[in-house]
């Protein structure tokens, strides 16, 4: 389990040199903390959905969120539009009626994961909704271990600093 | 590993790592295959469902505090220093 583990790690370190690049080409320069911010998240976003190179409703979803984002930029447009397409074509065979006993708690909170989850709203099936979910968390999990690794270079590069000083 | 994420945590209700194995255990509870065989424990659907909102919800937030704090951390590096060297052939 650990090894897979950090197997998604790797491919989402990939994925993320890779978009960071992708959307600093399409950016104006120089850019303002915010702009800076939204663009490192954006960026993170994708790679995470990138990295989940499988047929999953949340990284599709995420990856047809992530293009409203980035409307203005030609490069990424091109490259998000094949995975809208594809998410689109998906959601009709996700449809299938599920049978879920509707205890109020639960359809609640039901209705909450799906909020949570991208493209939960498009799963009917409750079993389907969790195996999104347990997924969708493996990733989202190994999207914030790596972006803590590399906020942590900071402490270490700044010993280098202060001790040349 | 664990001694930096320790230090970088910030809130008192992190969950831990039993805690996640835990969840998932009883998260794939509710998956047809495993729902054949009577759990002795009685799982209560609407708990989980909350602790799994609530932890994508913190998962979520954390990623919107470090995308924070990276952007802040090239704002605040000089242009030639080691920093710069560094977190710039990782990022931008």
């Amino acid at each position: 389990m650990m090894s897979t583990y950090n197997m998604v790690k790797q491919e989402f370190i990939k994925k993320w040199i890779t978009t960071l690049h992708m959307l600093d080409c399409s950016v104006e320069h120089p850019l303002n903390v915010t702009e800076r911010k939204n663009a490192i998240k954006l960026s993170s976003d994708i790679a995470m959905a990138a990295a989940r190179s499988g047929s999953t409703v949340w990284s599709r979803a995420l990856i047809s969120r992530s293009g409203n984002k980035t409307a203005n930029k030609p490069v990424a447009r091109r490259i998000l539009k094949k995975a809208r397409n594809r998410l689109k074509n998906r959601c009709l065979t996700l449809r299938r009626n599920g049978n879920f006993t509707a205890k109020s708690g639960v359809r609640k909170r039901t209705e909450l994961l799906k909020s949570l989850v991208p493209g939960g709203e498009l799963i009917k099936n409750k079993d389907y909704l969790i195996r999104e979910t347990l997924d969708y968390i493996v990733y989202l999990r190994a999207q914030v271990d790596v972006m803590r690794t590399v906020a942590a270079v900071d402490s270490v590069t700044g010993n280098l600093t202060n001790d040349n000083k | 590993m664990s001694n930096r994420r320790s230090r970088q945590s910030s809130s008192a209700s992190r969950i831990s790592d039993d805690q996640m194995i835990d969840l998932v255990g009883k998260l794939r509870q509710f998956l047809p295959e495993i729902r054949e065989r009577r759990r002795p424990e009685k799982v209560s659907a609407s708990k989980v469902l909350q602790e799994t909102c609530n932890y994508i919800r913190k998962l979520h937030r954390e990623v919107d505090n470090l995308s924070d704090r990276l952007s802040q951390l090239l704002d605040s590096v000089d242009e030639d220093s080691p920093e710069a060297a560094v977190i710039s052939s990782l990022l931008m």
